[in-house]
């Protein structure tokens, strides 16, 4: 026993001493020219500094030994001599300095070019604060261990729904990618996509996906801080800070965020004071490694009066697009839906209703709310007439967006600047034939109508002709990015 | 005060309570043992403002009373003294005489008004233990207790009282001892806390007999009850640590060993690990360990240990005193020693719920 604890003090020893000696000026001093450089390098860029520590780390550590350990290290300052580094608790501290500080040390020295201290800090630590003497009589310890780390997050989720999760959401091939990158960012925040962009059109499930994020982080670590918003209440709190003169309150609430999630970004447009505040924002966070996720019902691109400083850091990391779900999704979403609401309808009437409403997931669902609460106040499946009869408004809406011919070749002479007879003319210079193709393409992609009906609405013309001009523009639309924007612009303008 | 009390029991209260009384104190009336005569018995009392502890032995009092006297000076009178049977009178000034046989003694004392009562516990938490329990507990955990001060929430045993089980937790950083304990208590006694190293070897003094031990928790402050001793003692303040975090995943090797020749191997080969590095390294082949150490331009030692082992061919290396500590400490004669790979920690276990946690050293 005593022999152990002569041994534990002196393995101490070395790690206080080495702690106190790089304290001492690490540049020799005929190197002064090292120096500013050294620094700009470095204080400028922490999370850079971080991803190359843990780089360096994971191949000198076993795998759990970094996953347990390093995986959550982030260097939070750096200067000429000291770095401090984050660990999500004490123990990480304690078992890091114990064990692995020599390697920390060096990993630092190359990582920095430059000895450092290294210093801890910890974030919220997991573990119940159980044992803090005087509150053992005022609350037993098991009963506080569920209400402390329940309640921050509590707040901190104010304004998600508990229904928007990644369980619930339907992953079609519409929604594949956006819900994979989506859920990437969940499982590790703040280090694959920063930020994530998610656009889409209304009701596609850009809301959905975003608080799944939120709920997925504070299921995993119940101390986070997410902090949803829509964009404009965040124009709102900026505009109450700056008249009862609270500034400081509202940043240390938007940049001590763990993950920041912005819904309809697309509302900051316009706003200049707005959105340099964001800009600040969205700044601090990504420079403290914090998930940032933020949605619009367009590309960052296409977002008019957004400034272009804003658009270059939302293109910064990733973007990702919700379409509208094919029929097979819809499907599989109204019988998700059925059975969350613990409603039964047959099989047709969903596919019938899958059929007609095509646009919208949320209109997809008030529609199939509709018929459900028919069916259960009369107590039977509803007939496709009575569907019919239910439904009316949203199908009337839905065939009014139905896109004929008539509107395509409109639109398509109107953005060409070309005569809309000219769309059934027998002419075909390249100025009228190229937009007329355009139009096929349209008319084939939108409407249900056949090739030759398509050839006949354009002067008679035959399939084939109809054919080779959707090729071509399909081609076109591959290679062109030009084409490209400006056919979904004018599909855009269709569908409105 | 008068009273007379053999030899015997007077130097058995005196070891009991004089291991509390620190050297060096700015207080002089903390290096004095608190006497009071009574009821045929004399209770013992020391302090040492963080530690306390309160015993009693039998005596023929003949004037109650009580006073402070001197209490390594009176334990070393007492373990010198010539015959059984020994006399103390105390005077009003407390100056106490003291005669055995021929010897007499005159001891300067302080008065009993200046010595710190103990904490009271009321409202309490009480728990019971078996004093076999937590004997084997303290054994079992105390070796790996942190010594280095700046690490305070360190420097003692984590009791934590959690669905009907004391786990008692220690650990300085590179190893950890976790003991389970089954015990019964109300659910709304759950509570973690961390008794100071110094409690933690008085106890390990005190239990050991087959009764009891009653443990009362207060307001940050704790008192063990070992049939009729006291000891009473101020908690550590703090979170201790997330020790979950600490123990590895499911193992890959898991080898049985016999305790004892395991431990004169090491024993033996640490001989020659060499200071710096102070490691041994433990090769495994097919139901074969060899166990290695050496220090350059010293020497080297070699011993090979015949086991049960069909696991893949490796070596690790362990600080030869952190693998002994628990070897030694442990009573069992089979133990476990569960290794995913060279660069995770170990795991040692017996039957019971225990287990140790023990970094590896690097292998050059």
């Amino acid at each position: 026993m005593k022999a152990a604890v002569k041994v534990r003090s002196s393995a101490f020893l070395p790690v206080q001493s080495l702690k106190f000696l790089c304290v001492f000026p690490y540049f020799p001093p005929f190197l002064p020219s090292l120096l500013p450089v050294d620094k700009l390098l470095t204080a400028l860029n922490l999370p850079a500094a971080s991803e190359r520590i843990s780089e360096a780390l994971k191949k000198e550590v076993s795998a759990d030994t970094y996953e347990r350990w390093f995986q959550h290290l982030e260097v939070v300052a750096l200067d000429d001599s000291t770095i401090t580094f984050q660990v999500p608790g004490q123990i990480h501290q304690l078992w890091i300095e114990s064990n692995f500080l020599a390697l920390l040390r060096s990993t630092v020295m190359l990582a920095v070019s430059g000895e450092r201290a290294v210093r801890f800090v910890f974030s919220d630590e997991p573990q119940p604060a159980s044992n803090t003497a005087p509150e053992w009589q005022i609350a037993p310890a098991t009963e506080s261990d569920d209400a402390l780390p329940d309640d921050p997050p509590s707040h901190a989720i104010s304004g998600m729904n508990i229904r928007n999760t990644f369980e619930s959401f339907v992953v079609g091939t519409n929604s594949q990618y956006a819900q994979a990158a989506c859920q990437s960012v969940g499982n590790q925040p703040g280090k694959t996509y920063n930020p994530l962009f998610l656009h889409g059109g209304v009701g596609l499930g850009k809301t959905h996906l975003m608080q799944a994020i939120g709920h997925h982080i504070l299921g995993r670590k119940r101390g986070a801080k997410v902090l949803y918003v829509t964009s404009e209440k965040f124009t709102n709190d900026f505009i109450d800070a700056i008249q009862n003169n609270t500034l400081q309150k509202f940043r240390k609430r938007y940049r001590l965020a763990d993950v920041l999630l912005i819904d309809d970004i697309q509302f900051l447009a316009g706003k200049e004071r707005s959105q340099e505040e964001f800009f600040h924002t969205f700044n601090t966070l990504f420079d403290g490694h914090k998930q940032i996720v933020l949605s619009s019902d367009r590309p960052p691109a296409e977002i008019s009066a957004l400034e272009q400083r804003l658009v270059s850091r939302f293109d910064w990391g990733l973007t990702a697009e919700l379409q509208p779900p094919d029929v097979e999704t819809r499907v599989a979403i109204l019988r998700k839906k059925a059975e969350a609401l613990e409603i039964k309808l047959n099989p047709g009437v969903l596919e019938y209703l899958a059929e007609r409403v095509r646009t919208n997931v949320r209109r997809l669902e008030g529609a199939l709310t509709r018929v459900a609460s028919y069916a259960s106040l009369s107590g039977k499946q509803p007939s496709t007439e009575k569907i019919e009869d239910l439904l009316k408004d949203i199908l009337q809406e839905e065939a009014r967006r139905a896109v004929t011919i008539e509107q395509i070749q409109k639109r398509v002479a109107e953005h060409y600047d070309v005569r809309i007879a000219d769309m059934t003319s027998k002419r075909r210079p390249a100025n009228i034939a190229y937009p007329r193709q355009v139009a096929m393409y349209l008319a084939r992609e939108l409407t249900k109508m056949s090739l030759s009906e398509i050839g006949e609405a354009f002067g008679g013309r035959d399939h084939g002709t109809v054919l080779h001009a959707h090729r071509l523009v399909k081609d076109r639309i591959r290679t062109e990015e030009k084409t490209r924007q400006t056919v979904s612009f004018l599909e855009g303008q269709l569908h409105r | 005060m008068k009273f007379s009390v053999s030899k015997e029991k007077l130097l058995e209260g005196l070891q009991l309570v004089q291991n509390v009384v620190s050297t060096r104190t700015t207080l002089p009336i903390l290096s004095n043992v608190l006497l009071q005569a009574a009821d045929g018995q004399l209770r013992l009392t020391t302090t040492d403002l963080d530690v306390g502890v309160c015993g009693s032995v039998e005596a023929q009092v003949e004037k109650p009373g009580s006073t402070t006297l001197p209490a390594r000076r009176l334990a070393t009178i007492a373990r010198e003294l010539p015959a059984s049977e020994v006399i103390i009178e105390v005077d009003s000034k407390n100056t106490a005489s003291l005669r055995c046989g021929q010897s007499y003694f005159k001891i300067m004392g302080l008065p009993e008004e200046e010595f710190p009562p103990l904490p009271r516990f009321e409202g309490a938490k009480v728990f019971t233990l078996r004093q076999k329990d937590l004997r084997d507990g303290l054994k079992k955990t105390s070796y790996a207790i942190s010594t280095d001060e700046t690490r305070y929430v360190l420097n003692g045993i984590l009791f934590s009282f959690k669905d009907n089980k004391l786990t008692m937790v220690a650990t300085d950083g590179r190893r950890l001892a976790l003991i389970d304990i089954e015990t019964e208590f109300p659910k709304s006694q759950d509570v973690d806390l961390i008794v100071p190293t110094k409690c933690v070897n008085e106890l390990a003094r005190l239990v050991g007999g087959d009764g009891d031990v009653t443990m009362s928790v207060g307001d940050n402050q704790i008192a063990f009850d070992v049939n009729g001793t006291l000891l009473v003692s101020k908690l550590i303040e703090g979170n201790y640590p997330n020790y979950r975090q600490v123990i590895p995943g499911e193992a890959k090797e898991r080898i049985a060993l016999e305790r004892e020749l395991f431990f004169n191997a090491v024993h033996r080969v640490s001989l020659l690990a060499s200071e710096k590095s102070n490691s041994v390294k433990l090769v495994f082949t097919k139901n074969n360990i060899e166990i290695a150490a050496n220090t350059p331009d010293v020497g080297e030692a070699h011993e090979s240990l015949p086991v049960t082992y069909k696991g893949r061919e490796f070596s690790i290396a362990f600080n030869p005193e952190f693998l002994m500590a628990p070897l030694r400490a442990l009573g069992e004669d089979e133990v476990f020693l569960d290794l995913i790979d060279e660069m995770s920690p170990g795991v040692l276990k017996i039957q019971t719920p225990f287990l140790y946690v023990l970094m590896p050293m690097r292998i050059s």
